[in-house]
C-alpha cells in the first residue's frame, strides 16, 4: 500500500486510510508518519468527568471561543454476540476495554475521544420499549434506512493515526497503545457497520473528488464543511448542561441521534449565486446585507440569527421566497437556548459526499422538534417556497439513514440495563 | 468511478479505452444556445428556439403516474428571493449531456401536481447522481420538474424518481389524495445520438414579441388551468400583473369554503400555464371596512387546477377587492418566462 500511494498527499493519505479502516490501513499510516507522540491518559481514571459527552473542555477553541472539533472521526456500529441479556462478565469486558483506551491516551482533540451509546434495540433485549424512542423518517421526502445495531462507538482524534489505532484495539487486533496494555470487546460485540468522515479547515477541499460534488472543485480551500460555511458556532450549540439527562437511571447522559445525509452539490456550487447559498444556509437578510464573509469566520461565536431572523421566518417565506436553514433551526429553542449540540463531520464513506450528522440532546424529542423546524412544513403548505425549494438547504440533501442511541454516564456505559441501580 | 476519475483513468489509458464515455468527449456540431433576444419585453416572449424531446420511460404506483423526458441542455433561471436580484441565470455547463424532465399526474383525475418535491436518482453501474429537480415553467411543457444533468456516457440508465407527498390543500377527487410519497422507476437509454435528433428549431422571425410557443402535442395531461369562463362561481373581473393574468371568482355554497369561497387563478398568458410557488394575499373592503384581509392559501382542484383561495364572507357589489403578489413566484423558468412574473403590481377589482 505505502508503495502505490507514495505519490498521495499526507493529508489526503491519512484521511484516505481512516475510511479504509482495518490493520493494513493503520500500518501503511504507521509506515507513512508514525505514531504521533502522544501523552497517556491519567493512572486515576476516576479524575475523568462522568459525562462521556463531556468533550468541550478537551477541544480547542477559536478566536472567537468557538469549539474546534477533533479533525478524525470513526463511528463503530456494534451488534452484541449473545441471544439473550449481557453477563456480568461480558460488562466487565467492555469495561476493562474502555478503561485501556483510557489509559493509553490523554483525553482530548490531540488525544482520543470517545463515547458509547445503546439503542432502542439493545434496550429491547430486556423487555424494555421506553429506554428512549426508535428512529424514524423525520419528513414527508424521507424513507431512510433505520440503524438499529445495538451500539455505536464513536472515536474521534486530530490524528487519524490514534483514531485508527483505537478502533483496532476494539476490535481486538491490538494488544498495545501507546506503551499501555489494552484489549478489546469482541467476545461480546461484532462490528455491524463503520462510518467515517472529517471535519476542519481544509479537510473538505482535499477530499472533493467524490460523487455529489461538481468536478469544478467549488469548495472554498478554508471551508471546515463541505457546503462551504462554519457551523457550531458557540451560541448555536446546547450547552452540556443542556443535553444531560437531569433524572431517572441515565441521570448524568445523553441522547445522541446519528444521520447519514447524502449531499447534492451540482446545483449548491453551480446553479445558485454566492447570495443565494448565503440566504438558504443563514437567513435572507444576511445575504442582502452581506453579512457573511468568506466561509463566515467574520460571523464570531454565532450566526447571527437575530430577531429580525428568527422572528420573520414566515414573513421571509412569503415575501421573500426564501428561508434560510439556521433561521429554521433557531425556531426550535427553548428557553432563548439551542436544545441539541451538534458534532457532525463530513465523509466521503461509499465514493459519495455526505454527512454524517451527530447530534447530542436531552431526549431525541429535542432532535426531532429541531428537524421538525428545519423541515418548515408549515411555511411550504402556505407561502412561495417549495418542500424543498428555497427551504434552507433541503433541496441538497438526502438523509439516508437514522439512528438513536443513549449514551449513559460513564459509570453505566458498559452493556447497562435499562434500570441500572 | 466519477467522471473525474474516469477522465484520469481514460487520459492514462489512451484513447482506445474512450468506447462508453464518447458523450465526454464529442464536440458538439450543434450550438447549444442561441444568443439571447436582446431588449426583451418584462413580458412572456418567444424564445430564440424551440426544442423537442425524447420520451425516457413512464411509471406508475397507486394513483401517480410519471413521466419522464429528456432534451439539450438548456439555460434557466432560478429564483433565489432574498435579494434585490432575485433571479439567477443557470448557464449550460461542459459536464452538461442533457435536460431532464419529469411530469407527475393523478391518473384518476388527469390532474398535473405542480407542487411537492421530486427528486431523482440516475443510475448506471457504480455511478449514479442523485438531486431534487426545480419545479419549472416552460412554454412547451408547462409546468415540470427538471434539471441539467451530466451522465456517466452512454448507456442504460435507472432512474428512480421519488416524489414527495403533497404539503399543499387538496379538494375534491383530490382530497385526502398524495399525502404520501411514491418511489417510480424506469429505465432509459442514453446516447449522442439520439439527442442530436431531438428537434431544433430557432425561431428567427419570431422571437422576442410578446407571445408564447405552441405546447408539445404529448398524450399526458397537461397542467393547463380551465379559461375564465369555465371557472366555478361569478366572475369578479381579470386583471394583469408582470404579464400573469388573475382571473377572480367568488364561489358560493361549495365545498371549497364555508361561506364565500374567493378563487384566483394566477395562469401564464396564451398558455393557461398555473403558476405556482407564489405568495398571494387579498383585502375585501366593503363601506371602506375590510371584511378580509389575510393570505390566499394554494389549493389543487382536480376541476380548477393549482390555484389561490380563501373562505370569505361574501362578495357583494359595491365591493373593492384588492389581490396582492406578496412574492413573485419562485418556480424556475425557461427561456420566454424569465422575464415575466417578476415585479408584481397589486391589483384592484371593482365588484
Amino acid at each position: 500500500m505505502s508503495e502505490s500511494t507514495r505519490g498521495i498527499p499526507r493529508r489526503e493519505f491519512m484521511k484516505a486510510a481512516v475510511a479504509i479502516g482495518g490493520s493494513a490501513a493503520l500500518s501503511a499510516c504507521l509506515d507513512r508518519g508514525g505514531m504521533p507522540d502522544v501523552p497517556k491518559g491519567p493512572s486515576d481514571l476516576s479524575t475523568l468527568p462522568e459525562r462521556q459527552h463531556a468533550w468541550n473542555r478537551f477541544l480547542a477553541t477559536d478566536d472567537h471561543g468557538n469549539n474546534v472539533a477533533a479533525r478524525h472521526k470513526i463511528l463503530l456500529f456494534l451488534n452484541y454476540r449473545g441471544d439473550g441479556t449481557p453477563t456480568d462478565a461480558e460488562r466487565e469486558t467492555v469495561e476493562r476495554s474502555l478503561r485501556s483506551l483510557e489509559r493509553a491516551y490523554k483525553r482530548g482533540h490531540d488525544g482520543l475521544l470517545f463515547s458509547i451509546g445503546y439503542s432502542p434495540s439493545y434496550f429491547e433485549r430486556f423487555g424494555a420499549t421506553d429506554v428512549l424512542p426508535k428512529p424514524k423518517a423525520l419528513a414527508s421526502f424521507e424513507d431512510p434506512k433505520l440503524d438499529e445495531q445495538d451500539a455505536v462507538v464513536q472515536l474521534e482524534s486530530d490524528h487519524p493515526q490514534l483514531v485508527l489505532a483505537a478502533e483496532e484495539a476494539l476490535l481486538g487486533n491490538r494488544d498495545e497503545l501507546n506503551g499501555v496494555d489494552v484489549s478489546g470487546v469482541t467476545d461480546v460485540f461484532e462490528k455491524a457497520d463503520r462510518r467515517t468522515g472529517f471535519v476542519g479547515d481544509g479537510l473538505p477541499a482535499d477530499h472533493q473528488d467524490v460523487n455529489g460534488i461538481p468536478d469544478s472543485n467549488p469548495v472554498p480551500e478554508d471551508a471546515p464543511l463541505y457546503m462551504g460555511f462554519k457551523s457550531g458556532f458557540k451560541k448555536n450549540q446546547a450547552s452540556e448542561d443542556r443535553i444531560t439527562i437531569q433524572d431517572g437511571p441515565f441521570a448524568g447522559g445523553t441522547t445522541q441521534h446519528i444521520s447519514n445525509i447524502e449531499l447534492h452539490l451540482d446545483q449548491w456550487y453551480e446553479q445558485d449565486s454566492r447570495d443565494q447559498r448565503v440566504g438558504k444556509m443563514f437567513c435572507p437578510v444576511h445575504a442582502e446585507e452581506g453579512k457573511v464573509e468568506g466561509v463566515g469566520n467574520n460571523l464570531g461565536d454565532s450566526s447571527e440569527m437575530t430577531d429580525e431572523c428568527i422572528d420573520h421566518v414566515e414573513d421571509h417565506a412569503r415575501e421573500r421566497g426564501m428561508v434560510g436553514h439556521s433561521q429554521k433551526a433557531a425556531g426550535a429553542r427553548k428557553d432563548d437556548s439551542p436544545v441539541i449540540l451538534r458534532r457532525d463531520f463530513d465523509s466521503t464513506d461509499g465514493g459519495k459526499a455526505g454527512l454524517h450528522f451527530v447530534a447530542f440532546q436531552r431526549t431525541i424529542e429535542d432532535f426531532e422538534s429541531t428537524r421538525t423546524a428545519m423541515n418548515g412544513d408549515d411555511l411550504a403548505g402556505n407561502s412561495s417556497v417549495g418542500q424543498r425549494l428555497n427551504n434552507g438547504i433541503l433541496q441538497y440533501m438526502t438523509v439516508t439513514r437514522r439512528g438513536n442511541f443513549l449514551v449513559p454516564p460513564r459509570s453505566l456505559r458498559s452493556l447497562p440495563t435499562p434500570n441500572p441501580t | 468511478m466519477n467522471r473525474r476519475s474516469v477522465l484520469r483513468t481514460a487520459g492514462v489509458l489512451g484513447v482506445s479505452s474512450l468506447a462508453g464515455c464518447s458523450g465526454l468527449f464529442e464536440t458538439r456540431t450543434m450550438a447549444r444556445a442561441p444568443p439571447l433576444v436582446k431588449n426583451r419585453p418584462d413580458a412572456v416572449y418567444i424564445p430564440t428556439h424551440k426544442e423537442g424531446m425524447e420520451m425516457a420511460g413512464m411509471a406508475k404506483q397507486g394513483r401517480y403516474r410519471l413521466a419522464l423526458f429528456y432534451s439539450y441542455p438548456h439555460r434557466f433561471w432560478l429564483m433565489g428571493g432574498g435579494t434585490a436580484k432575485q433571479e439567477k441565470k443557470v448557464t449550460i455547463k461542459d459536464a452538461d449531456d442533457l435536460h431532464l424532465m419529469a411530469s407527475v399526474w393523478d391518473s384518476k383525475t388527469k390532474t398535473v401536481l405542480p407542487t411537492g418535491n421530486v427528486q431523482a436518482e440516475l443510475s448506471n453501474g457504480d455511478w449514479s447522481d442523485r438531486r431534487s429537480l426545480w419545479p419549472m415553467l416552460s412554454q412547451n411543457m408547462g409546468f415540470h420538474f427538471g434539471d441539467n444533468i451530466g451522465l456517466n456516457g452512454e448507456g442504460k440508465y435507472t432512474a428512480k424518481i421519488r416524489v414527495s407527498g403533497l404539503d399543499v390543500r387538496r379538494t375534491g377527487a383530490l382530497a385526502g389524495q398524495f399525502g404520501d410519497g411514491a418511489t417510480l422507476t424506469t429505465e432509459f437509454e442514453f446516447d449522442t445520438d439520439t439527442v442530436e435528433q431531438i428537434s431544433y428549431e430557432k425561431l428567427d422571425g419570431r422571437k422576442g414579441q410578446k407571445d408564447a410557443i405552441q405546447p408539445m402535442e404529448m398524450n399526458m395531461p397537461m397542467s393547463h388551468v380551465p379559461q375564465k369562463s369555465d371557472l366555478p362561481g361569478r366572475l369578479v373581473g381579470e386583471e394583469s400583473s408582470g404579464d400573469a393574468k388573475f382571473p377572480v371568482t367568488a364561489v358560493e355554497n361549495s365545498d371549497f369554503a364555508e361561506d364565500t369561497y374567493l378563487l384566483v387563478s394566477p395562469r401564464t398568458p396564451y398558455r393557461r400555464y398555473p403558476i405556482p410557488n407564489m405568495s398571494l394575499s387579498a383585502t375585501l373592503k366593503r363601506d371602506g371596512e375590510a371584511v378580509f384581509d389575510d393570505a390566499l392559501n394554494a389549493t389543487l382542484d382536480p376541476d380548477v387546477g393549482l390555484h389561490y383561495g380563501a373562505n370569505v364572507p361574501s362578495v357583494r357589489t359595491g365591493d373593492e377587492l384588492t389581490v396582492r403578489v406578496d412574492s413573485p413566484p419562485i418556480v424556475s423558468r425557461h427561456e420566454g418566462y424569465e422575464t415575466a412574473f417578476l415585479k408584481m403590481p397589486k391589483m384592484q377589482f371593482s365588484v
